[in-house]
C-alpha cells in the first residue's frame, strides 16, 4: 500500500484528519504567538550571533572603520600561534577545575553537616549562601583590598605562620589563585544548597538498614550518601565548568587579567582584544573558540555521566 | 483585582517590548530650546576632576546660549576605549580630553573635525598665544585637530621627612645613580624580613607606567621610537633602564611595583613618579613634605611632555560652533591659569603663563614652579603610545622586568616585535 | 530508630555536635568577615584604614565617608538606572517566560517538541559569544546608551520558562479542563488558572531575575558609554579608577550602597530564594 493509499483508508476509518481543524488552528496560531517574543529575542540576540561572529571571524575590522577586510582564516591562524591565547585558554581550564573542584567539595562537607538538624540550621544557612547574590563588582572591590600587601586582612591570617607579605594581586605565580579564591568564597553557598537538597531527597530507610548491618560512617557516606548525590554533583560539575569558564567580573575588576596574562581567562582576553584593542575579527574567533569548548565538555561530561551518575 | 493589574502588567510589558520609544521618551534628556547643549568627555579625578568641572561651571555661568555637560569617561585608556566605542555606536560626545598621543589614532579614520576653519574665522595670530612646543601635537597631516589644555611632565615626587631621618639631604636625587643610592639609604627591613618602608615605587599601569620609563630612557640619552615607528628599545640605552630598573627590585631590593599614590602617601615607599597633574592632590592628601622635582637626569634633563589636548568629535554644525566657543573658553587665558594653579598642570599660554594671579601663585609656592621649569626640557612621546595595543605592550614589558624577572634583553627584544606587529597589522 | 536514639545521647554524641558546629563556624566567618571589613574600613579614618595590624572599630566612627563617597560619582542617578533597568529587565522577562512556559505547557502543536529543544539549545550557547555580534546591532539600532539596550538583548527566557513549563503542567488537567468547558482562551486560562496557582515559584523567579539583573557588569559595561547611563555596578567600577584620590574607605563605603539593595532583597526573602533555587534546579 503506497502512503496516499494508506491514509486515505486511515482517513476513511476516521483516525487521522487530513486537514487541521479550527480548533487545532487557533492552537497553532496561539502557539506561535505565545511564543514569538522569546524566539524573536532568541534569534536576534543569542542564535544570529553564533552566525554572525563566524562571518566577523573572517575579517579584520576595528568596529570604527566602514570597510571590514576579508583575511579568511587569519585569525585563527594568529590565535593558534599567539602564547597568550594558549597560556589565556590553561589559565581557564585551570580555573574552572579547581574552582569547581574545591568549591563542591566544601559545599558537600558543610551540606552533611548542616543535614545534621543543628540548632541554628537556617542562619548558617542564610549566611553560607548569601555571597551568591552578592554584587560581583563590589566582592572583587573587598577581596582586592582583603588582599593589600600592607595592610590587607589577608596579611593578618598569613603573619602567624611566618609569610611574608605579599602582593597577591601583582604576582604572576598568586594571581590566578587569588581569583580562584574569591570565586570559591562566592560560590560555595550555592553549591551547599543543592547538595542540602538532594540529601534530603535521600530517603532514611536506606540509612536504617545500613544501621542495622553496621555499617561505619564513612562507609556509609562513600557507598550510600556519594553515589545518590551523584544527580546533584553531576548537575553542579557541568553547571560550576560551564559557570567557571565565563568568568569575567572578578578577573576585570581584581586582577585585570595581570601580571603578564597570569591571570586573564578567555572572556576578558575577548573582551579586551574586542572593546579595548578594537580586534573585532580576532575577538570573534575567540568567542567562537569559547563556544566549541563549552559544547565539547557539556558532551563529554554527559557521556562520562552514563557511567558515574546513579539516578 | 490582583489579577487584573497582572494582566495589566504583562501587557504594559508586552507593549514596551514593542515599542522602545516609550523608554526613549522616559529617559531622554530635556532637550532645550533655548542654548545649545553640549556634552564633554573628562578624564583625569580628584582636584584635576574637580578644577575641569568648576571650568565648566564657570563658563556656563558665563553663558545664556551654551550650557556644557561635563561627564568624566574613566582614565586616558579608558577613554581612548570610550570613544572607539561611541564612534561605533555612532553616538560620540562634542568635546573629549585625549591623552596627546591618541589624537592620531581618530585624526587618521576622520572622526575628529578639522580646527582649521574655525582659526580663520577668529582674529589673525589667534594660535599664536600658545606655546608652540605644546601646540605642535594638535596636528595631524598639517591640519589642527586639537588645543592643548592640561599638559604634564612626568616628576620625581620624594617623602622629604623620609629622606632627612633617613640622613640624606631635603631635595630629590639628581641622576638615577643618585636614585639608586637614595634607594638604598631609604629602604629599612624589620627582624622578620619583612618590608617596612622600601626607596621607589615604579608604576606599572597601562596608563602611565610607559611614561616614566621613556623619561628615564631619554634621560640616558636614548628613545623608545622615533616618528616614523622606528624602535629602539634594545638600544644600549633603554637597556640600562630595564637593568637598572630590575636590579632595583630584584637585587638592591630597594623598590617594588607600585600602582597607586596610596604606597607612598602611606609612608611605604620613599620616592615615586608621577604627573605634574598628580601634584595637587599628593600635597593636599600627605601629612609630610612632598617635594616635587625633576625626574632624575643622566646624561641629560629631558622628559616626555604628555597630558591630554581637547578635540571634537561633534557631528552637528550647532554643537560645533557650541564646542569651539568652550574649546576657546577652556584653553584660554583665565581658565589656564585656573587650571595650572589649581592642578600643577603646565599653563599652555604666554599669556597664562605671565597672568597675575599665577605669578603670585608661584612666588606663594616656589615648590609648584618645577613643572613650569622642567618644560624647557621636553620632547613628544614616542611614536608608539599612539598603537592601539601600544601601551599595553608597555606595561606587559615593565611587567616581565619587574614582576616576572625576566632577562632585559630578551624582554626588550619581545616587546619590539610586539610593537612591531601591532604597527604592521594597524598602520600599514 | 533515629528518634530512639535521640533520647539517649552518649558522650560521643554531644562531640560530634560540637565538631560540627565548629566546622559551621568557621565557614561562617570565612563567609562573613569580607562583609564586616568592608562596613569596618568603610567608616575608618584614612590614617586607620592604613594601619597594620588593622583594627576592628575605628575610634570614631566617620559615617561621611559615605557623603565624599556618595559625592564622587552621581550614584543617585545611578540608583535610578539600575532600578528601570533591573524591574522592566524582570517583567519582561517573566512575562514572555511565563508565555512561553504555557504554550509548552498547554497549547497542542505540532511541532511543539521541535521548538522546545531549539529553546533549549539556546541554553547551550553562552551569552559571551553574542557580545560583539549584540553590540553591532545595538549600535544599528542607536540603542546604545538606552534603557532598552541594557535590557531588551536580556530578556529572552529558556530557564525561567522551562521552570514555569515544568509547575504549569504539574496543575492537575480537570483544572485546565473546567477553563475549557467554560470557553476561556489560552491567555485567560494562563492569567486565571496556570499563574495563579505557580504563585510560589513566580515569586522566587522575579527575586532570582532581579538580583542577577541587578548585579550584571559585563553588559552594561558595555553598552553605557555615557556617565548618567551607568548602573550601580558599573559605576561603582570607575570610580576605582579614580585611584589617585579616593581612598579604600570610600570605595568601600561605595560598594556598600550597591549592595545594600540585594542583602535587604536576600535577607527578607533568603528561604524563599534558597528553598526556590534547590528546588528549582533539582528538578530543572
Amino acid at each position: 500500500m503506497s502512503k496516499r493509499q494508506l491514509k486515505t483508508a486511515l482517513r476513511q476509518e476516521g483516525v487521522v484528519p487530513i486537514r487541521m481543524t479550527r480548533r487545532a488552528k487557533r492552537d497553532m496560531f496561539a502557539f506561535l504567538g505565545f511564543t514569538f517574543p522569546n524566539f524573536f529575542l532568541l534569534g536576534v540576540f543569542v542564535f544570529w550571533p553564533i552566525l554572525y561572529s563566524l562571518y566577523l571571524s573572517f575579517f579584520k575590522w576595528n568596529m570604527i572603520a566602514p570597510k571590514k577586510t576579508f583575511i579568511g582564516l587569519d585569525n585563527f591562524q594568529t590565535m593558534f600561534n599567539d602564547p597568550v591565547f594558549w597560556l589565556v585558554t590553561k589559565n581557564t581550564l585551570i580555573l574552572a577545575f579547581f574552582t569547581v573542584v574545591v568549591k563542591m567539595a566544601i559545599a558537600l562537607g558543610l551540606a552533611l553537616a548542616l543535614n545534621k538538624n543543628v540548632k541554628g540550621r537556617s542562619v548558617y544557612r542564610a549566611i553560607i549562601f548569601s555571597p551568591t547574590f552578592t554584587t560581583s563588582v563590589a566582592v572583587a572591590m573587598v577581596w582586592g583590598w582583603i588582599f593589600n600587601p600592607n595592610f590587607g586582612l589577608l596579611r593578618v591570617f598569613m603573619r602567624p605562620f611566618g609569610i611574608p607579605p605579599l602582593d597577591w594581586l601583582e604576582s604572576v605565580t598568586h594571581s590566578l589563585p587569588a581569583v580562584i579564591i574569591v570565586l570559591i568564597w562566592s560560590g560555595i553557598g550555592y553549591d551547599m544548597v543543592l547538595f542540602l537538597a538532594g540529601l534530603k531527597n535521600i530517603s532514611l530507610e536506606i540509612y536504617d538498614a545500613a544501621l542495622v548491618d553496621g555499617v561505619s560512617p564513612w562507609q556509609n557516606f562513600w557507598y550510600i550518601t556519594f553515589p545518590l548525590l551523584s544527580p546533584t554533583t553531576f548537575f553542579l560539575t557541568i553547571t560550576g565548568f560551564i559557570g567557571a569558564l565565563k568568568a569575567f567580573d572578578i578577573v576585570a575588576i581584581m586582577t585585570d587579567g595581570g601580571p603578564l596574562n597570569t591571570s586573564n581567562v578567555i572572556v576578558h582576553f575577548l573582551y579586551q582584544n574586542a572593546f579595548q584593542w578594537f580586534k573585532t575579527g580576532y575577538a570573534s574567533a575567540l568567542a567562537l573558540i569559547l563556544f566549541v569548548i563549552i559544547m565539547a565538555i557539556t558532551l563529554v561530561q554527559n557521556r562520562l555521566s552514563r557511567r558515574w551518575v546513579h539516578y | 483585582m490582583k489579577r487584573r493589574s497582572l494582566v495589566l502588567i504583562l501587557l504594559l510589558a508586552v507593549i514596551l517590548l514593542a515599542n522602545g520609544s516609550l523608554w526613549a521618551a522616559a529617559q531622554a534628556e530635556v532637550k532645550p530650546t533655548g542654548p545649545v547643549k553640549i556634552v564633554y568627555w573628562r578624564s583625569l579625578t580628584g582636584v584635576a576632576g574637580e578644577s575641569q568641572d568648576e571650568v565648566v561651571k564657570r563658563f556656563n555661568e558665563s553663558r545664556s546660549d551654551i550650557i556644557v555637560e561635563s561627564q568624566f569617561q574613566g582614565a586616558y585608556a579608558e577613554i581612548l576605549q570610550k570613544l572607539q566605542a561611541a564612534l561605533a555606536a555612532g553616538d560620540v560626545p562634542d568635546l573629549v580630553l585625549l591623552d596627546s598621543p591618541h589624537l592620531q589614532i581618530f585624526a587618521k579614520d576622520g572622526v575628529l573635525v578639522n580646527l582649521d576653519d574655525f582659526v580663520k574665522k577668529e582674529k589673525a595670530g589667534f594660535l599664536n598665544d600658545y606655546i608652540p612646543g605644546l601646540l605642535a601635537d594638535g596636528y595631524y597631516d598639517d591640519s589642527l585637530f586639537a588645543l592643548p589644555v592640561l599638559r604634564s611632565t612626568p616628576l620625581l615626587y620624594v617623602n622629604g621627612d623620609m629622606l632627612a631621618a633617613a640622613g640624606l639631604p631635603r631635595r630629590a636625587p639628581k641622576t638615577w645613580d643618585e636614585f639608586r643610592e637614595f634607594s638604598k639609604q631609604l629602604t629599612k627591613y624589620n627582624a622578620a624580613g619583612e618590608a617596612e618602608q622600601l626607596g621607589a615605587g615604579f608604576t606599572t599601569t597601562v596608563t602611565s607606567g610607559h611614561w616614566y620609563f621613556q623619561g628615564a630612557v631619554y634621560a640616558y640619552g636614548g628613545l623608545v621610537s622615533d616618528e616614523d615607528f622606528n624602535i629602539y628599545l634594545s638600544s644600549p640605552e633603554a637597556l640600562a633602564v630595564a637593568t637598572l630598573w630590575q636590579d632595583m627590585v630584584f637585587k638592591d631590593k630597594t623598590a617594588i611595583p607600585s600602582n597607586s599614590h596610596d604606597d607612598f602617601l602611606n609612608k611605604k615607599v620613599g620616592m615615586v613618579f608621577g604627573s605634574t597633574g598628580s601634584m595637587g592632590n599628593l600635597l593636599s592628601r600627605a601629612d609630610f613634605e612632598v617635594i616635587p622635582a625633576f625626574m632624575p637626569g643622566q646624561k641629560q634633563n629631558l622628559v616626555p611632555v604628555g597630558g591630554s589636548v581637547l578635540a571634537m568629535p561633534s557631528t552637528d554644525k550647532n554643537r560645533q560652533w557650541a564646542a569651539w566657543e568652550f574649546m576657546k573658553y577652556m584653553t584660554g587665558t583665565d581658565a589656564q591659569a585656573y587650571l595650572a594653579e589649581m592642578t600643577g598642570y603646565m599653563p599652555n599660554s604666554t599669556s597664562a603663563r605671565n597672568h597675575p594671579d599665577l605669578a603670585a601663585y608661584y612666588n606663594a609656592n616656589p615648590v609648584r614652579k618645577v613643572a613650569l621649569d622642567q618644560l624647557a626640557y621636553v620632547r613628544p612621546q614616542a611614536s608608539v603610545i599612539s598603537l592601539p595595543k601600544g601601551t599595553e605592550i608597555l606595561r606587559q614589558m615593565l611587567e616581565k622586568l619587574l614582576i616576572a624577572n625576566m632577562d632585559p634583553k630578551q624582554v626588550m627584544a619581545e616587546t619590539t616585535a610586539d610593537l612591531q606587529k601591532e604597527y604592521n597589522e594597524n598602520f600599514k | 530508630m533515629r528518634r530512639a536514639a535521640i533520647k539517649h545521647r552518649p558522650l560521643k554524641w554531644y562531640a560530634g555536635r560540637t565538631f560540627i558546629h565548629a566546622i559551621l563556624m568557621l565557614a561562617t566567618i570565612i563567609i562573613g568577615l569580607p562583609f564586616l571589613w568592608m562596613l569596618t574600613t568603610a567608616i575608618k579614618s584614612p590614617a586607620e584604614v592604613a594601619m597594620f595590624p588593622p583594627i576592628w572599630w575605628p575610634e570614631t566612627v566617620r559615617w561621611d565617608n559615605f557623603v565624599k563617597a556618595w559625592n564622587t560619582a552621581p550614584f543617585g542617578r545611578f540608583y535610578i538606572n539600575s532600578i528601570v533597568t533591573s524591574v522592566s529587565g524582570v517583567f519582561l522577562e517573566v512575562a514572555i517566560a511565563a508565555l512561553s512556559a504555557y504554550a509548552f505547557a498547554r497549547i497542542r502543536f505540532k511541532y511543539r517538541d521541535f521548538f522546545f529543544l531549539v529553546m533549549l539549545a539556546a541554553m547551550m550557547i553562552p551569552g559571551q559569544i553574542a557580545l560583539i555580534p549584540n553590540y553591532v546591532i545595538l549600535a544599528k539600532l542607536k540603542w546604545i546608551n538606552t534603557y532598552q539596550g541594557i535590557v531588551i538583548p536580556h530578556v529572552s527566557s529558556v530557564f525561567g520558562a522551562f521552570l514555569l513549563r515544568q509547575y504549569f503542567l504539574s496543575v492537575p488537567s480537570s483544572l485546565y479542563d473546567a477553563a475549557e468547558i467554560d470557553g476561556l482562551g489560552h491567555l485567560k486560562t494562563m492569567f486565571y488558572v496556570a499563574l495563579p496557582l505557580a504563585r510560589p515559584v513566580l515569586g522566587t523567579l522575579v527575586l532570582y531575575l532581579f538580583i542577577s539583573k541587578w548585579n550584571s557588569y559585563l553588559w552594561p559595561l558595555i553598552v553605557t558609554t555615557k556617565q548618567h547611563m551607568r548602573t550601580l555596578p558599573v559605576g561603582l567600577a570607575m570610580v576605582r579608577s579614580a585611584e589617585y584620590s579616593i581612598g579604600p574607605e570610600h570605595l568601600m563605603a561605595a560598594s556598600i550602597f550597591v549592595l545594600v539593595p540585594v542583602l535587604v532583597v536576600y535577607f527578607i526573602a533568603q528561604k524563599q530564594l534558597i528553598e526556590g533555587i534547590a528546588a528549582g534546579a533539582v528538578k530543572g
